[in-house]
């Protein structure tokens, strides 16, 4: 037995304490993906909590006609945190975390690429909830609805600090989106084991890529709209605001950008728990593999095309609504072929019907019927009749409950196992769910007809005699049985750490690779990383969990006391690549929590210390960067390097690229959507005007932009030289590219403070404000980003042996040059080849 | 007292439900033409997708406790392709297909196109936080959270808001559409028969959001002229 | 030889068309009826719904191309290698530009019925 040999249990042992948290308060340090992934999940679950109670309290209002137990300035505050809560502390977190939680064990992989950046997100998302919540306890919630349409939302009609809240505690949380967002990506498509091509890869994976892109591409047009209307709130510039020039549309439209898509964000990862339980609980492989990867794709995109459905009664063109309201209903099409993949695989397997099943079914009552009603909100002239109303707050509920909270629950009780190494009870778990469905459905399944009969949503109150009397008592009624189902939930689980039986390896008989883990898993995972020859490795190969176990695959044990995973090729998942990662780090933390006083402090408006933050969070995050690739607190050179295959950073194809590229990529985005609103306000705004006079004089932009030129194709021949091989003047070209960058900087910061622009007078100068500010900072950030890896060359950790860092650096250079001259063409020449 | 404040919804609920659709505010009892569409699209998705719904459950339900005859390959993947090509692909793409004929055209049929014959009346709504602000441009009137139409007649509303985003919206009578501070909206209505229906605002605008409700009263085109004569004495 | 339609880029390329295809649709429509909006009597017989029908016909098209590219490209993979796992990226990415080729086709439907502006 090998796992009696004194040398292999040596090896074990040093594993785990290169992949050990810190004892005590130094779990606060922690970055590895299991801890992580973890956290986001509990946190999730108690902010889903505290949503559900603001709803208790919102039915309790509504039991009865005109009761007055709840003031129209608090019930305001209840539905509008009930929806931020759910939507951005509850469900999305949630399902990153599990995201976080699952990938790396159903990949073969220990850690996810940039652990880091895991931790920081998570810290970001911890301080943004609790600073948003506080707001209710102080009874200054954000109380415009959970999205915040302007002017209702602005300085004038929401004076209080509720919608700076709202603005800035998201913008703060959504940092933690983009994170997982971009951390996901890079891992699925650079870290799964030797062998997983991407015809093996589990279905869950293609859905959480899927998940992952989506918030790299939907996200920033919300943060775009969040830092618009704060910076209009704050400083006065009118971005939505009529008289200005602005147009309170651009929100909309910007908001339900992302708006659409995150119901997709949240629905696909569920959908993968739905693909994976399906064929374990059916006991045969999914039917239709492709049609459903087919269907992830088709939903990622088509979900872009369907925003202006919220926007229907905005007073669009006809034939402009019938294009979105035709994407809306094919939509339809992908979410029935995975529907009748699944029933398909049902159909032909033999179903072992237990706890995780019952949700499964749940799920499908409840969405099927959400779909549906989606299909007839699609509907124009319907729409225009029920928009509004309670039918749209069933349908939604039908959807995202039904889409979402019910496939979390069966893969609750399916990977409860895996997390506490118990058994879940069936009978308490029955009557929970039992109570759930039940209770769900009394509360929004006659709630369609509530809003039939002419019931808005969002009012405090309501006349009696109107035919909504019983029909909300229902509702209220059904409400507090599916609290007390919630209540039976957390009990099972909590009794199943106690007196569950133990779970055997694989309790489920399931396929995938997390079940030949120890139970709770180790932080590292896998003592050593297996060879993938099938998409089904547990059912294949029983054996495995013992021979990865007793370390017969790669990469065994923790030779060099570091932290190492395999980085393989996106398409085949062939191993290219030993990623060393990091280990425990007090980074994350400080930044977040610098980040945390800067988001105090312009809710306060004290903006001296908002810089401080800023500062000290710069600092953080530039000495992040600094432990990297070759710096002793990482992979130092030694000279019994891995060589087949190498260390990432001795490459020029490491994560750190293509974390670079899918950030640009959500950047980028962003940039497009600040362009976006240019030509809309240009085309749209009623009062929009053009100054007399050009704001930048053009001879001063082009010497700003040939400087940025130079330093780029400065940097990119470093870049390339480095690579082929040659060091010689390195340095020194990376110093004359920061120069030149800074050079640029210093000419568009001239040329911004001496342009005569009126930014609070009218929205062209306050738009193109905007955008001297996004080229300012990101010519500062290249510049000083190449002058940080100058530096590094110095001291030795950039070099002919480490080529990886300049490569790195070279999209955000093209980049930055891109914006620049994109914004040139748009903002000044188009303009001036255009009006009169 | 719980009781008895509990009985009477809960009475006067089974009655309504007996009832069925009517309402006050009801969209499913419509008292003009656009209503009456809407209306009808519902009846027929309803009923359609009704059916979609059950026939979906009950396949699941089915397939979830058969036990499959056979383990032969073939059969199975025959199988596989008939639910995911005929369920996934061609049910969804058949349904859109009807959906999209019938409702494009009934879109198409509530907006405010120039009539073939006659015009419409114009009225001018200004939304406020939290009341509706009435104005008949030929005539002069001014009104405050009540409208008077001619019944049997179409009738423009043009909307505006003076301050935030609200939704003028009467059931019976047609969909909804919001007042957007800078434009101007223009809703078509049209009650059948004479009569009083209530309209109220459908976006959340604030505090008062829940009160701002308004009628529209519609009478004989004899009764309105009357109205309207009878509105203008003494204000000139 | 292989066949340059095996690129996984296949798998999104046929929608970020489609998406490309969509936004030109709807800021071209937004763009052209606040600039210069045809008479409403005009109905549907208006030069803006001929440019995009004209659009929409050519952008379906194309994916069309694409799909049978893709198609024949798969055909081709499975004789070099007759392992099927190869024909995975370019038979999904058939299916995909096949899939964004008839929502193109969808879509633009209303532009033969529907007036572009009211």
């Amino acid at each position: 037995m090998t796992d009696r040999d004194p040398d292999f249990s040596d090896r074990v042992t040093r594993l785990e304490r290169v992949w050990a948290n810190l004892p005590g308060l130094g779990t606060l340090a922690a970055v590895n993906h299991t801890t992580v992934g973890l956290r986001f999940m509990v946190t999730g679950a108690a902010f889903f909590l505290v949503g559900g109670l603001l709803a208790m309290l919102m039915r309790t209002q509504l039991a009865l006609p005109e009761q007055d137990i709840i003031s129209p300035e608090i019930y305001g505050q209840l539905f509008t945190m009930h929806g931020t809560v759910m939507m951005f502390l509850f469900a999305i977190p949630i399902l990153e975390g599990l995201g976080l939680y699952m990938i790396p064990k159903l990949i073969g992989a220990r850690d996810l690429v940039f652990p880091r950046i895991s931790a920081f997100g998570y810290y970001c998302y911890l301080f943004g909830g609790l600073i948003i919540l506080s707001s209710l306890f102080l009874g200054i919630a954000p109380d415009a609805g959970w999205f915040m349409y302007t002017p209702l939302s602005g300085e004038e009609f929401s004076p209080g600090p509720g919608s700076d809240f709202w603005l800035l505690g998201i913008t703060f949380v959504e940092i933690s989106a983009m994170a997982a967002g971009i951390e996901l990506t890079v891992s699925i498509l650079r870290e799964r084991a030797n062998g997983m091509s991407l015809s093996r890869m589990p279905l869950f994976c293609w859905y959480i890529l899927a998940m992952a892109l989506m918030i790299v591409f939907g996200f920033p047009p919300l943060i775009l709209a969040s830092v618009l209307l704060e910076v209009e709130r704050a400083a006065g510039l009118p971005f939505f605001d009529v008289a200005g020039g602005g147009d309170p549309v651009l929100w909309q439209h910007l908001f339900w950008l992302f708006g659409h898509p995150e119901v997709y964000i949240i629905f696909l990862p569920a959908a993968g728990i739905v693909s994976t339980l399906i064929p374990v609980f059916a006991q045969r492989p999914i039917v239709g593999y492709r049609w459903i990867v087919l269907s992830i794709i088709l939903t990622g995109f088509i979900s872009f095309g369907l925003w202006v459905h919220h926007m229907f009664t905005v007073g669009i063109p006809l034939l402009a609504q019938a294009f979105f309201s035709v994407a809306s209903m094919l939509v339809a099409v992908p979410t029935g072929i995975q529907i009748f993949a699944w029933l398909a695989t049902l159909w032909t397997g033999r179903v072992i019907f237990s706890l995780p099943m019952l949700w499964i079914f749940g799920f499908l009552v409840v969405f099927v019927g959400g779909g549906l009603t989606g299909v007839m909100l699609a509907l124009v002239p319907f729409n225009w009749q029920v928009h509004d109303t309670h039918f749209v707050v069933a349908h939604l509920h039908y959807v995202l409950v039904g889409g979402m909270l019910f496939p979390l629950m069966a893969g609750l009780y399916y990977w409860l196992p895996l997390l506490t190494g118990r058994m879940p009870s069936e009978s308490l778990g029955r009557l929970g769910f039992w109570l759930f469905f039940i209770g769900f459905n009394a509360t929004f399944l006659l709630m369609h007809l509530t809003g039939l009969r002419g019931m808005p949503r969002r009012v405090y109150s309501y006349e009696a005699g109107l035919g909504w009397d019983w029909l909300n008592l229902l509702s209220s009624v059904g409400g507090f049985i599916l609290a007390a189902g919630v209540a039976v939930i957390i009990i099972d689980v909590i009794l199943h750490l106690r007196y569950g039986r133990r779970a055997p390896r694989n309790p489920w008989r399931a396929d995938t690779l997390e079940w030949a883990l120890d139970k709770p898993p180790p932080t590292y995972n896998f003592v050593s990383l297996p060879t993938f020859r099938t998409r089904h490795p547990l059912w294949e190969h029983p054996e495995l969990p013992e021979s990865i176990a007793s370390g017969q695959h790669a990469l065994a044990g923790a030779e060099h006391d570091r932290r190492e995973t395999y980085g393989s090729d996106a398409v085949t998942g062939k191993v290219r690549e030993v990623f060393h990662l990091p280990s425990n780090s007090w980074l994350p933390l400080l930044a977040a929590l610098s980040l945390a006083v800067v988001c105090v402090a312009l809710l306060v408006r004290t903006y001296d210390v908002a810089l401080v933050g800023v500062v000290a969070a710069a600092v953080f995050l530039l000495r992040w960067g600094w432990v990297n690739g070759a710096h002793p607190g990482m992979a130092p050179l030694s000279n019994d390097e891995p060589t087949d295959p190498p260390l990432h950073s001795r490459t020029t194809d490491g994560p750190g690229l293509w974390g670079m590229v899918v950030t640009l990529m959500a950047n980028g985005t962003l940039y497009l959507c600040l362009i976006f609103g240019w030509v809309y306000l240009w085309t749209v705004a009623p009062e929009w005007v053009f100054p007399e006079d050009p704001r930048l004089p053009l001879s001063g932009m082009l010497v700003s932009g040939g400087l940025l030129v130079i330093a780029a194709l400065l940097q990119h021949r470093a870049a390339k030289r480095l690579a082929a091989g040659n060091a010689a003047g390195l340095q020194a070209r990376l110093w004359q590219a920061a120069g030149l960058g800074a050079a640029h900087f210093a000419v568009l910061l001239w040329l911004t403070l001496e342009a005569p622009l009126e930014p609070t007078g009218n929205s062209h100068d306050a738009v193109l404000l905007m955008l001297l500010i996004y080229l300012l900072f990101h010519g500062a950030l290249a510049a000083l980003l190449t002058a940080m890896q100058a530096l590094r060359v110095a001291r030795g950790y950039i070099g002919v042996r480490l080529p990886y860092e300049p490569v790195v650096l070279r999209p955000l250079w093209i980049y930055t040059t891109g914006i620049f001259w994109l914004g040139v063409v748009i903002f000044i020449l188009l303009p001036a080849g255009w009006a009169p | 007292m719980m009781f008895r404040r509990l009985a009477a919804p809960m009475l006067l609920g089974t009655l309504l439900g007996l009832a069925g659709c009517s309402g006050p505010l009801s969209t499913l009892d419509p008292a003009g033409p656009s209503a009456a569409t809407a209306a009808l699209l519902w009846w027929g998705m309803f009923a359609a997708f009704s059916l979609v719904w059950l026939a979906v459950v009950g396949l699941w339900l089915y397939a979830m406790f058969r036990q499959p005859a056979s383990d032969d390959p073939a059969r199975a993947r025959r199988i596989e392709k008939r639910w995911i090509i005929g369920g996934g692909v061609a049910l969804p793409v058949v349904s859109i297909t009807v959906l999209l004929a019938y409702g494009i055209p009934a879109g198409h049929s509530m907006l405010p196109l120039p009539l073939d014959k006659g015009e419409s009346l114009e009225i001018h709504v200004t939304a406020h936080q939290w009341y509706w602000e009435v104005m008949y441009p030929e005539s002069g009137i001014a009104l405050d959270d009540e409208l008077h139409i001619p019944a049997g007649k179409p009738v423009d509303v043009h909307l505006r808001s003076a301050d935030v985003i609200h939704s003028f919206w009467v059931p019976r009578l047609g969909g909804k559409l919001d007042a957007v501070p800078g434009r101007t909206n223009v809703q078509r209505l049209q009650a059948d028969e004479p009569g009083s229906y209530r309209g109220q605002c459908a976006e959340y605008c604030g505090v008062g959001h829940a009160h701002m409700k308004f009628t529209v009263t519609a009478h004989t085109p004899e009764d309105f002229e009357a109205w309207k004569r009878q509105e203008t004495q003494g204000d000139d | 030889m292989r066949h340059r339609a095996v690129h996984p880029a296949h798998l999104v390329l046929g929608l970020v068309v489609w998406a490309v295809w969509f936004v030109a649709m709807y800021g071209g429509l937004s763009v052209a009826c606040a600039v210069a909006p045809p008479p409403v009597a005009d109905g549907a017989l208006t030069w803006v719904n001929g440019l995009l029908l004209l659009l929409t016909a050519f952008t379906a098209a194309a994916l069309l191309y694409a799909a049978w590219r893709c198609w024949l490209a798969a055909r081709a993979e499975d004789d070099v290698s007759g392992d099927a796992r190869s024909r995975f990226i370019p038979v999904v990415s058939a299916t995909v530009h096949l899939s964004a080729a008839m929502a193109v086709l969808a879509i633009g439907v209303p532009t033969i019925v529907l007036p572009p502006c009211p």
